[in-house]
């Protein structure tokens, strides 16, 4: 499995991505707060934390006796420069050709 | 994370194809730096942190704190590129290095102690470092800068 592979399937759950939107608005969170948040058992939002963090979309930082989570944006950075970039700079270069085509002839 | 409440603390990480010390160079060395980072022109030394802008007006001038080569650099953060920020505390960002199967590393940067400077958490977050790393990684594996 690709890394994007791995991105794309942590992505592709509703409680994962949830997670992350928790970790957006304030991350630094323990397993504790944010499994207060979710209607889940302990070990079902571990085992979803997991596969964030296998994705890299999570970095975990030990601070005394607690495990904090923290968000890691850089993967999906990647994946956009990779996969939308490539998409809409066609498209922007399609118009602005159009744009030109329509200029000379009026 | 751009949110308005930027964290005092931020994590960045990513893997890159590429040897420790390849990567090492890429962060101390300003003829990379350049290439990827905002243009600026960064030289990283046991002696200090010093940035540049394309204009050469200053950017960066911070204390080192560790220097481990291909492993570890600390270094201080003071946002001199904008009036704004560079009244602000000084900050600290952490490079960490560590080698992975496959020929890939794991690039762990850490931008924390910015409780004393909200603007300068604000500004990093979101696109800042992010553009960074993603710079960083499309250089050393393509040898190519990312395309604006």
């Amino acid at each position: 499995m690709t890394d994007d592979d791995r991105v794309f399937r942590a992505l592709a759950d509703p409680t994962r991505r949830h997670l992350l939107d928790r970790l957006f608005a304030r991350d630094g969170r323990t397993l504790t707060e944010l499994e207060s948040e979710l209607e889940m058992t302990r070990f079902g939002v571990m085992k979803h934390l997991r596969l964030l963090e296998d994705a890299g979309l999570v970095v975990t930082q030990r601070s005394g006796r607690e495990k904090l989570h923290y968000l890691n944006p850089v993967p999906i950075r990647l994946i956009h420069d990779r996969w939308i970039d490539k998409y809409t700079e066609h498209r922007v270069s399609a118009l602005a050709e159009l744009k030109s085509e329509l200029e000379e002839t009026a | 994370m751009s949110t308005t409440t930027a964290q005092a603390i931020q994590i960045y990480q990513v893997f890159i194809r590429a040897t420790p010390e390849a990567i090492w160079e890429a962060i101390t060395k300003p003829e990379f730096t350049e290439k990827y980072f905002y243009g600026a022109r960064i030289e990283n030394t046991p002696q200090g942190h010093r940035a540049l802008g394309p204009d050469g007006s200053v950017w960066g001038d911070s204390p080192t704190f560790e220097f481990d080569p291909p492993r570890r650099l600390v270094h201080g953060w003071q946002s001199l590129y904008d009036s704004d920020l560079a009244e602000e505390e000084p900050s600290r960002v952490s490079w960490e290095i560590e080698p992975q199967d496959g020929g890939y590393c794991k690039l762990t940067v850490t931008h924390d102690q910015l409780e004393g400077s909200p603007k300068t958490a604000e500004s990093v977050s979101g696109a800042g470092w992010m553009m960074v790393l993603s710079g960083l990684k499309t250089l050393l594996e393509t040898g190519q800068p990312l395309a604006d």
